[in-house]
Order: structure tokens, then C-alpha cells, then sequence
């Protein structure tokens, strides 16, 4: 309403309502109430119209009702007071004979959400939980749940609760479904309603007859319910099995996640359901809608931490459409990394080299890094790709390249030769800091592999007073340092300039500390620096095995179906993997696990016969009784050793899934002519039943290997 | 479920109507939903969860709205897209066009639809041939109210009234297929990459009293149950039908029968995966000399029946923004420069099966290069192929039987749309 400020709109509102000539015509009547609405979902605050409303609101005009209500429950928070006054029109409602009128005041009256009214509200409330109508029962057993939700300490009649109970069997499924929900939120902290054998089967029985709301709820619910018998599981899954295949996403998701609960403590059903869902799952990554398609995507993403070849012959339905949204693009993109294997390598890098010129720079990132991590396993192809990329003298795709290039370098050492012959010469298309830092670790840790590498930092050195990074100028200190370790003569000077300016101009304290520590450092000669600075963190020819070990069921199936899976970074693939790769590293420094709690334990055991066995069948073997080996070096190479840890898990305390996590090296050294093996195992946190137990699997495993 | 409140807003974020189902967050909380929003899009991360601090905003776009739902709970989220596709579904049964317009006109209607979808951040009842029972506005008509108990709340068929009362009693079948968007790819060296079809079967029923009928379709499954699997047979997957259908019966013996809604509905809806070659298939050449020009060649060849004839067929081939002086020559159709969309299309209002065209453009660009990344859009192809289905389903029966014993009609008819048909170009 133009011109009109919101104070006279209200005072002309209140003149027309309260002209006993509007009032006695209804249609005239009814129409101001439609301006009073419409004024207030315009922003208007119409609130000072409260007591003429409340006058509206005793009309056998369903419609006006209806109006008048929208209102009142919009402000009765804001008018407790006179909020009373539609009490005794609501209860008189009732009574009414026809079953909306019935159902509108009942709900209305819990919508008011005023604790002061509760006393007037229960007893409409118990006469709705008998009402003939199924619809005012509906409205009925949720106004409980809205009471109880409006004074959550009080105490809620126990009669009520049991007639709740009652009413789940009642004949409408919609009645039953709200019990459940009411009841689930009224006896939350009991751990809400009680599941026991016959009303499971009841709710089991009666699951075809309610939407797919309903199913959902009721299927969610059931996941509380642990059978009594495997006979009647498995009785209870055949059932489930229909709509585990539903076409219906939502009924298809909470079906899985009841059997993955049933079948907690059988992995192999559950990974049968797993199985059996591809299908549904398949059809809701095609939905017509963007954000189901979009669950699903993070939903498969979940089971495939579990049953990583689930998806791999039908990686061509995770290629994006040109017009497919980022975050849908993204998380395909995320899959498809998941499902390379030897046969489909080629056609997936070829498909994701098409993504990398995408016209959103984040994508474009994301399937670059994609390759990155492909390159872990099949290095040659994508060095090949990722090297074509930096041809095409993008900017943000130059810089990521060389980003992914120093991450696949530093898991995968041998290809520094690629890498190094790659990055020659792009520095001039890298503007941000990422890469430049990216850029500028790869060329001190390679500086004697790449010819240029002295002009280029030179250009880096001169122009180090517009530098804005941080991080950059510290990279470029470490990475100046190491070049003058190899290549001393074409380095000093400039090493010199930059220290100079570092400890005397610099304004940042990080900067010029690590410039300081560096030039004390090289006081100390030449020996000390190169011992600091080119010590290897790890063995150079320890590799790190490719691939996570397939996660049990469980580690997810408590956030499947929620929320959890869609927010950003939630299961971010490469946290999980990054922390494995560089578990080498935190083996013997342990950065991520806080030192104190650790506890080390040094034992000698004493095999009898030379262990020696390929890293295949150890690798194998371990994993029979549980323990992943991370790590080890090629066979037949000394002194030859095997990284390797497990998670013991306490049976007592379920609850809690943390057990003790247990590092382990084992280390041949056959030029000692000691016929043995050392363990050296890190324990977090202490348990010596548990390592002790550990320690004789361990035993049994290598006994059984080295007999064979 | 639980979201625990529902909002509309407009483009800029203004909230047209908003519902509080739980009271549990903050309403003006939705403010920093386009902040948000706007941040995200900046970044280019666009999702449809977004949080702020412990709420999580849900949400999705229809037309020039955005529908939100905000929860603090850890709900089920495949739960809540599809109740905020219903709201959109149920409007647009309502309003016929859901846009910022028909809900500022109808405020009332979602006030009151609003309030029976959902109560206490649960969907309660969510069928729109049911929910007309419950609302008593409709538009601007206002009437004294109906005191009429909604018969549907004590009837056995939710979703079908008893007493409609037809003078000439038929019922329209389509058979409605489309090569699903996005999914015919064929890359750059002209192999199919990935196809699949989807159809479905639309009704219109025109019919009095409570009707039983029994459609037969020529399933696989179905002839290979009775041992009369000979001619063309079609194997569905994914098949979702309309709630009406007797899922048992279609389980024993793939007999789908059921009491149709009155009026238009979706009987059922499937997926056949299989290799369908594309039906007019797209051989371009687009050579870019920089600085110069771009000549584009693009042969279309329709790979279907001779005796069927596709309809406005629409041919969208891209070309880099800064191309100029456009000059076409076909050999059939038309074609026709649209600068804002940097496209050529190439209409053909009539293609038979087993031609073939051409179409040549040329233009000429700039001296000066856009530094622009362009993205490589591909080749879309819109067609319409009146009686004709890809996949050969066919409809063998449609037995309509009543108690009053009337005679109706049953007519069917076939169409193939091209969905979202895309072709990815080599330059």
C-alpha cells in the first residue's frame, strides 16, 4: 500500500473493524480481515489490531475464521493478556459439530504457544484424542507434543501418554504415525517411544497404508528395535524388502538405514542391502531434482566408504552435463575418483580432463586435484594430463596443476623427474599465493633437478617487497636455503639480499624469526644446515599403499539419512586420505596425535625363521585379523620394514567408539645376522590388555606367515 | 523430518509468507539466509544446505521464489527436498503458475494450504485432489462457507471423491517418453557415452461414479510370466506409480489396475537404460581461425522411421561471444543468430525419418582476442516425434468397468520428446 505509512494503514484498519455496520456484514466484515492479513505478510505490524481481532473471531464463517486465526497465532506471543479472550471461543469451537471446525480450533489453540493457556487447553485436547473424526485425532495427539514442547520440564499425565499408546492402533495411519512423533517427543528423555516386539510388528503391518511421510517416520523409528531372534530379523528384513527398492528416494533411504541397524552386528547383510539399493540409488542420482540428485550424490558417497566397487561399472552415470550445477559437478567428481580402476582409468581421465577448463574456477579445481589423486595410482597418464593443462597458460589452472603436482610428488617421489621438467618456466602465470608457495617448494626441494630454478627465485627475491603473502615469503626463505645447499655458488648472494632484508626490513615477526634461525643456522657450517634441512622425513623407499581400507558399515550408518552428509567438507575424501598418506610421517613424529598421550612401548619378539613373505600376502593376511598396513618398503631391500596400525575396540562401552589406537613398526635388519624381527608399537591411550592382546594376533599372524 | 519453520521468499530475499510449524528457531533468522546465499555465489559454491551458526537453511528455487526451510535438527534432508517439491507441486495445482505474483495474489490460500500440509514441522496431508476438501477459499470467489464434512477423511479411496457425475464418460492416455536431460552425451569422437529413457503415462479421466481399470501395457515381464513372449516387448525400470495403483497385483501378476483421481493425474512413471541410438544424430565441424573467423558445418540425420516425421525440430549450436557478421546457408529450415544466447538455431519444422541436412555458418571475429574463459557448451537438440515411442511401449488395453455399467472410451496417443539432448563439440 503506497503513500500510506503503517500507522495510518492500522488506524483506518481499526475504524473499519470495529464500524458496527462492516460487522454485521459478513462479506464486508471478512474483507477488511483479508486486508488486516494481507498488511501483516506485507511486514506491516498490525499487532495494535489484537483485541478487534479477537472480537472477529467469534463468527460461524469458516473462512473468517480461518483469517482471523492466521493472525492471532501470529501475535498472541505478543499479547498473552488478551489471548485469554479467544480461549472461550476456541473451546466453544470444539464442540462444533462439523469436524474442520473441530480440528481448526484444536490446532489453533496449540499454535498459540502460550504457556499460560496450557490449563485451557487439556481438556479440549483429551476430548480430541476420542473424537470420532480421524482429523481432529490427528490434530489432537500432535497437540500434546506441542504442549509438552512449550513446558518441557512438566511432568505430562501418564494417562495421556498411555492413551497415546493406544491410539497407535488406531484405524487412520496418519493418527498412528503422529503418536509416534508425539510420543517421541514427549518421552525424549526416556529415549523417546518405547519399541517392543508386538507394536513393531504392528507398525510393520500397517506400513503400506501410510504415505511416504509416514513410512519414513515409522521406518526411522523402528531403528531402536533390536530382534529377539535372528529368525525374526531376518523375517522382519524380507518384509522391508519391497520397500527397500522403492521408487520413492526418501522411503528407499530410511529402509537402508533401518536394515544397516538391524544388521549391525551381521556386515555381511548389511553389505548385501548395500547391494541390493544400487539400483534406487542409480535412479535417484537421475531425480528430475537438483538437490535430491545432490543427496544422493553424498549419500553414495558414504557407502562407498564401505563397498568401494559398489558403483564401479556404472561410473559413466557420475559424468556431469555441461549445465549441471558446482556443487552437483563437484561431488561427481568426487565419486568418479572413487571408481577408477584399471579398466575404466582411461575413459575417466579423459572425461575429467574435459572438466578441468570449466568455466567455474572451483570445479575446474576440483577435477585437477581429481587427477591429482588418480595420479597416485596411475602417475604416468595423468602427468601426462595435468602437464598438457599447464600448456593452455591459464592462470587459476596453472597454479592449481602445480599445487596437485606438489601433493602428488610429495606421495609419490619418482615422479619428481615429470614434475620437474613441467614446471620449468610457469612461474610468470601464477599470481596467487597458493600456487606460488606450491611453486616455490617444489623448486627448493628440486632445485638441482631444474636448471632455471637460481633465476627464478632470483625474480621471487628482487620482487620480495611487494610480496603480500606471508606464507610465500617464508617458502621462499626455506626454498632459497636449500638451493644454496646444493647449489651454492649461483645461490650465496642472493640468499644473502633476502636474508638481509628478511631480518632487517621485514615487519612480520614469523618472517623474520625463520630468516634469523636460518642465518644462525648456517653459522653453525654447512653440515648442520644440510642435516636440518634435507633430513628425510621418511625413508625415500617406503611406499605408501594406495587406497583406504573399505570402512566397517557402522563408522557411518548413524548420520546416514541426515543431514550430515550434505554439509560442505563433511566426509571430504581427501581428509581421510591425506591422513593416511602422511601417516608414514606421523608414525615416527606424530604431529596429528598429541605426544603426551602417547605411550611407548619397546618390545623385542623373536621370530623363529626369516621373515620373508611378499608385502601382498602380509598385507592380506593383516588384514584377516584387522590390521591395515599403511606402509612398506620394496621387498628384498634392507633394512626392510612395515608401518602398520589397528584400533582395539572395548566391548563394554559401546557407546563410545573409541578404543586404543595402536602404531606399529616392524623392522628386518638381516645385516645384524640376528634372525628376528623388531616391533616397535605407539599405543594411545594406554592399555596394556589390549596391547598385550594385540601383540599375540601379531605373533599368531607372523608365525602362520613364516611357516608357510 | 523436522524442519521447523517454511518460508517463500522473493528474488531479493524478502520473505512473502512464512510459516512457524515449531517455534524451536528464531524467525529472523532468515535474514542471513541471502547474505549467505550471495557469499556462497561469490565463491562460486553454490549448495543447496546452507548453515548459520546451528540452523541449516534447506532450499530450493522455483521460478523467481526461493522455498526454505530451516531446521536445527540433524533431519533427514532427502525428506525435506521432497515435501519443499510438494509445496511447489501442490501451489501449482493451486495457482497453475507458482511465482512471486500468484503467491502474493492467493496469500490466504497458502496460508491455509500451509496449514494443512504441515503441522509441527511434519507433513500431514500432502495430496492435492485431498487438501481441496480442506481449503475453503479459491481465489477471489468468496462464498458463505461450506459446513460440508470432507467426505475424504472417513473414505476408503483418498483420492477420489464419491458422486462425480460425468454426461460423456472417456478417459485420454499419453504416452509421454523423453531421452532424459543430459544423459545422451556423445563425446567428442562420436561414440554414445550414456543414454536413457524416460517416460511416462498420463491420464485424463472423465468418468462418473467409482471406475476399476485395468491397463495392459507390452511388458516383458508380463509376457514372459504368461509364456507369450513373442513380438516387441519393453523392460521397465524404476517403474513408480501413481499411489492408486494396487502395488500386490502389479507385484503377482504385472496387472496394473486401480480407481483413477478424477481429472488429470500421473498414472505412472519409468527408466528404460538401455542404448537407444540418438534419434537425429549430430555431426559437427566448427573450425575457428583466430582473429578472423569461425566457420560452423553441422549435418542433422534423422536415424528413426521413415514413415514418422519429427516436429519443430530445433538445432542450438554454440558460438564464442564475440562472433560477428553472421551468414547462414541450409539446405532445409532455417537458421538464426541469437547474440544474447551465443548461439545459432537451426529450426526444421518438419524432419521425415532417414533424411539428412546441412546447415554452414560463418562468422567473422574480432581482431582483438576476449580473454574470457568461454566454456565449451555443447550442441542442444529439441525435437517432438508425434506417434512414436523410442522404447516401442505400447498401450495393448484400457478395460474400464463401473457398476452402473456405462460405456466409455479409452484414447490413447504416443509422443517422443528430446528431453535435454546434448552433443559436446570439439573446439
Amino acid at each position: 500500500m503506497p503513500y500510506i505509512g503503517s500507522e495510518d494503514t492500522v488506524r483506518d484498519l481499526r475504524r473499519v473493524l470495529s464500524n458496527p455496520n462492516v460487522q454485521s456484514d459478513q462479506l464486508r466484515y471478512r474483507n477488511t480481515i483479508l486486508k488486516v492479513i494481507r498488511a501483516m505478510s506485507q511486514g506491516v505490524d498490525v499487532s495494535g489490531l489484537f483485541s478487534e481481532m479477537v472480537k472477529a473471531c467469534a463468527t460461524v464463517d469458516i473462512v473468517q475464521k480461518k483469517l482471523v486465526y492466521v493472525f492471532l497465532c501470529s501475535y498472541a506471543t505478543l499479547n498473552p493478556e488478551l489471548s485469554l479472550l479467544v480461549i472461550n471461543t476456541l473451546r466453544k469451537d470444539c464442540q462444533d459439530p462439523n469436524p474442520m471446525v473441530r480440528s481448526l480450533a484444536l490446532r489453533n489453540m496449540t499454535n498459540l504457544r502460550l504457556p499460560s493457556l496450557v490449563e485451557y487447553v487439556e481438556q479440549p485436547l483429551t476430548a480430541g484424542l476420542r473424537d470420532r473424526a480421524a482429523c481432529v485425532r490427528r490434530v489432537a495427539v500432535l497437540g500434546w507434543a506441542k504442549l509438552h514442547n512449550l513446558q518441557t520440564n512438566s511432568e505430562i499425565d501418564a494417562a495421556v501418554v498411555n492413551e497415546l499408546y493406544s491410539l497407535l492402533r488406531d484405524p487412520d495411519p496418519v493418527v498412528m504415525v503422529n503418536c509416534l512423533r508425539a510420543l517421541e517427543e514427549i518421552l525424549r528423555e526416556e529415549g523417546g517411544v518405547a519399541i517392543n516386539k508386538p507394536i513393531t510388528h504392528h507398525l510393520l503391518n500397517r506400513l503400506k497404508e501410510c504415505d511416504i511421510w509416514g513410512q519414513c517416520e515409522v521406518l526411522r523409528i523402528l531403528q531402536r528395535y533390536r530382534p529377539q531372534s535372528e529368525d525374526e530379523l531376518f523375517n522382519i528384513l524380507s518384509l522391508l524388502d519391497v520397500s527397500l527398492i522403492s521408487p520413492h528416494p526418501p522411503v528407499m533411504a530410511a529402509t537402508l538405514s533401518l536394515f544397516l541397524s538391524l544388521c549391525s552386528g551381521l556386515p555381511a547383510v548389511g553389505l548385501a542391502a548395500l547391494e541390493r539399493v544400487r539400483g534406487p540409488l542409480l535412479a535417484a542420482c537421475g531425480n528430475t531434482s537438483r538437490e535430491m540428485q545432490f543427496t544422493a550424490l553424498c549419500h553414495i558417497q558414504l557407502l562407498l566408504r564401505s563397498l568401494p566397487g559398489l558403483m564401479g561399472e556404472h561410473y559413466k552415470r557420475f559424468f556431469c552435463g555441461y549445465a549441471e550445477p558446482a556443487y552437483i559437478k563437484q561431488r561427481k567428481i568426487e565419486v568418479l575418483v572413487e571408481l577408477v580402476n584399471d579398466d575404466n582409468v582411461a575413459i575417466l581421465l579423459d572425461e575429467l580432463r574435459g572438466y578441468c577448463t570449466d568455466v567455474n574456477i572451483s570445479t575446474a579445481h576440483a577435477a585437477i586435484s581429481a587427477i591429482g589423486r588418480i595420479g597416485r595410482s596411475y602417475s604416468d597418464k595423468c602427468l601426462e594430463i595435468l602437464t598438457e593443462l599447464l600448456g593452455l597458460k591459464q592462470e587459476h589452472i596453472t597454479s592449481a596443476v602445480v599445487q596437485t603436482m606438489r601433493d602428488l610428488v610429495w606421495v609419490c617421489p619418482q615422479c619428481s623427474r615429470t614434475v620437474c621438467s613441467a614446471v620449468e618456466g610457469c612461474e610468470a602465470e601464477i599470481q596467487d599465493s597458493q600456487g606460488r608457495h606450491a611453486l616455490l617448494w617444489l623448486l627448493g626441494v628440486y632445485g638441482e633437478q631444474v636448471s632455471s630454478v637460481p633465476y627464478t627465485l632470483e625474480v621471487f627475491i628482487d620482487g620480495v617487497r611487494s610480496e603480500a603473502s606471508v606464507g610465500v615469503k617464508m617458502e621462499l626463505l626455506t626454498a632459497t636455503v636449500r638451493l644454496f645447499l646444493c647449489r651454492p655458488a649461483e645461490t650465496q648472494d642472493m640468499l644473502g639480499r633476502l636474508l638481509h632484508y628478511c631480518i632487517e626490513e621485514e615487519t612480520n615477526m614469523c618472517v623474520s624469526d625463520q630468516a634469523l634461525l636460518y642465518y644462525r643456522l648456517l653459522h653453525c657450517g654447512i653440515e648442520e644446515t644440510r642435516k636440518v634441512l634435507q633430513c628425510r622425513r621418511s625413508d625415500p623407499s617406503l611406499g605408501v599403499l594406495i587406497g583406504r581400507p573399505a570402512e566397517p558399515i557402522n563408522q557411518w550408518s548413524y548420520i546416514f539419512n541426515t543431514l550430515e552428509p550434505l554439509r560442505p567438507g563433511a566426509i571430504e575424501t581427501d581428509d581421510a586420505l591425506t591422513a593416511s598418506v602422511s601417516a608414514p610421517l606421523s608414525l615416527s613424529l606424530s604431529p596429528a596425535l598429541s605426544p603426551e598421550e602417547f605411550e611407548d612401548l619397546w618390545l623385542q619378539q623373536q621370530c623363529p625363521t626369516i621373515f620373508r613373505c611378499s608385502p601382498q600376502s602380509l598385507q592380506a593376511a593383516m588384514q584377516l585379523v584387522n590390521i591395515q598396513t599403511l606402509a612398506f618398503t620394496p621387498p628384498h631391500t634392507l633394512p626392510w620394514r612395515v608401518y602398520l596400525y589397528t584400533n582395539t575396540q572395548n566391548k563394554h562401552s559401546a557407546d563410545t567408539c573409541h578404543g586404543t589406537l595402536i602404531l606399529g613398526e616392524l623392522l628386518v635388519k638381516k645385516n645384524t645376522a640376528e634372525k628376528g624381527i623388531k616391533v616397535t608399537l605407539k599405543q594411545q591411550p594406554r592399555d596394556e590388555k589390549a596391547l598385550k592382546g594385540f601383540l599375540s594376533v601379531l605373533t599368531t599372524v607372523l608365525h602362520a606367515l613364516s611357516s608357510e | 523430518m523436522s524442519a521447523s519453520a517454511i518460508f517463500v521468499l522473493d528474488l531479493k530475499g524478502k520473505v512473502l509468507i512464512c510459516r512457524n510449524y515449531k517455534g524451536d528457531v528464531d524467525m529472523a533468522e532468515i535474514d542471513h539466509f541471502m547474505s549467505l546465499l550471495m557469499q556462497h555465489e561469490e565463491e562460486g559454491l553454490i549448495c543447496p544446505v546452507m548453515a548459520h551458526g546451528n540452523v541449516h537453511f534447506m532450499w530450493i528455487k522455483h521460478s523467481n521464489l526461493y522455498l526454505v526451510a530451516t531446521t536445527n535438527k540433524n533431519s533427514n534432508a532427502s525428506l525435506v527436498y521432497s515435501f519443499l517439491y510438494k509445496l511447489v507441486e501442490v501451489f501449482t495445482e493451486y495457482f497453475k503458475e507458482l511465482e512471486e505474483e500468484s503467491i502474493q495474489d492467493n496469500f490466504v490460500v497458502v496460508y491455509e494450504l500451509l496449514d494443512e500440509l504441515m503441522d509441527f514441522g511434519f507433513p500431514q496431508t500432502t495430496d492435492s485432489k485431498i487438501l481441496q476438501e480442506y481449503i475453503t477459499q479459491e481465489g477471489a470467489k468468496l462464498e458463505v462457507a461450506k459446513t460440508k464434512v470432507p467426505t475424504t477423511v472417513t473414505n476408503a479411496v483418498s483420492w477420489r471423491s464419491e458422486g462425480i457425475k460425468y454426461k460423456k464418460n472417456e478417459v485420454f492416455i499419453d504416452v509421454i517418453e523423453s531421452i532424459n536431460s543430459l544423459d545422451v552425451t556423445v563425446n567428442a569422437n562420436g561414440s554414445v557415452m550414456s543414454s536413457d529413457i524416460v517416460g511416462s503415462i498420463k491420464l485424463k479421466t472423465m468418468l462418473s461414479g467409482m471406475p476399476e481399470l485395468r491397463l495392459g501395457l507390452n511388458d516383458r515381464v508380463l509376457f514372459a510370466l504368461t509364456g507369450r513372449d513373442k513380438g516387441k516387448t519393453v523392460v521397465m525400470e524404476d517403474v513408480k506409480f501413481h499411489q492408486c495403483v494396487r502395488l500386490s497385483r502389479f507385484e503377482s501378476d504385472r496387472t496394473i489396475s486401480f480407481i483413477p483421481p478424477d481429472g488429470e493425474s500421473e498414472l505412472m512413471s519409468y527408466r528404460i537404460n538401455t542404448h537407444v541410438k540418438p534419434l537425429i544424430w549430430i555431426e559437427s565441424v566448427i573450425e575457428k581461425f583466430s582473429h578472423s573467423r569461425v566457420e560452423i558445418m553441422v549435418k542433422a540425420k534423422g536415424q528413426f522411421k521413415k514413415q514418422s516425421v519429427a516436429n519443430n525440430v530445433e538445432v542450438r549450436v554454440p558460438v564464442p561471444s564475440d562472433a560477428d557478421s553472421p551468414k547462414f546457408k541450409t539446405s532445409t529450415g532455417h537458421a538464426k543468430y541469437v547474440p544474447e544466447k551465443n548461439l545459432v538455431v537451426w529450426t526444421i519444422k518438419s524432419f521425415p525419418g532417414g533424411k539428412e541436412f546441412l546447415m554452414r555458418a560463418h562468422f567473422g571475429l574480432p581482431s582483438v582476442e576476449n580473454d574470457e574463459a568461454e566454456g565449451k557448451p555443447p550442441i542442444t537438440v529439441k525435437f517432438e516425434i508425434p506417434y512414436f515411442t523410442v522404447s516401442g511401449i505400447q498401450v495393448r488395453y484400457m478395460k474400464i468397468i463401473e457398476k452402473s455399467g456405462y460405456q466409455a472410451l479409452p484414447w490413447v496417443r504416443y509422443i517422443t520428446q528430446s528431453g535435454d539432448y546434448q552433443l559436446r563439440t570439439n573446439v
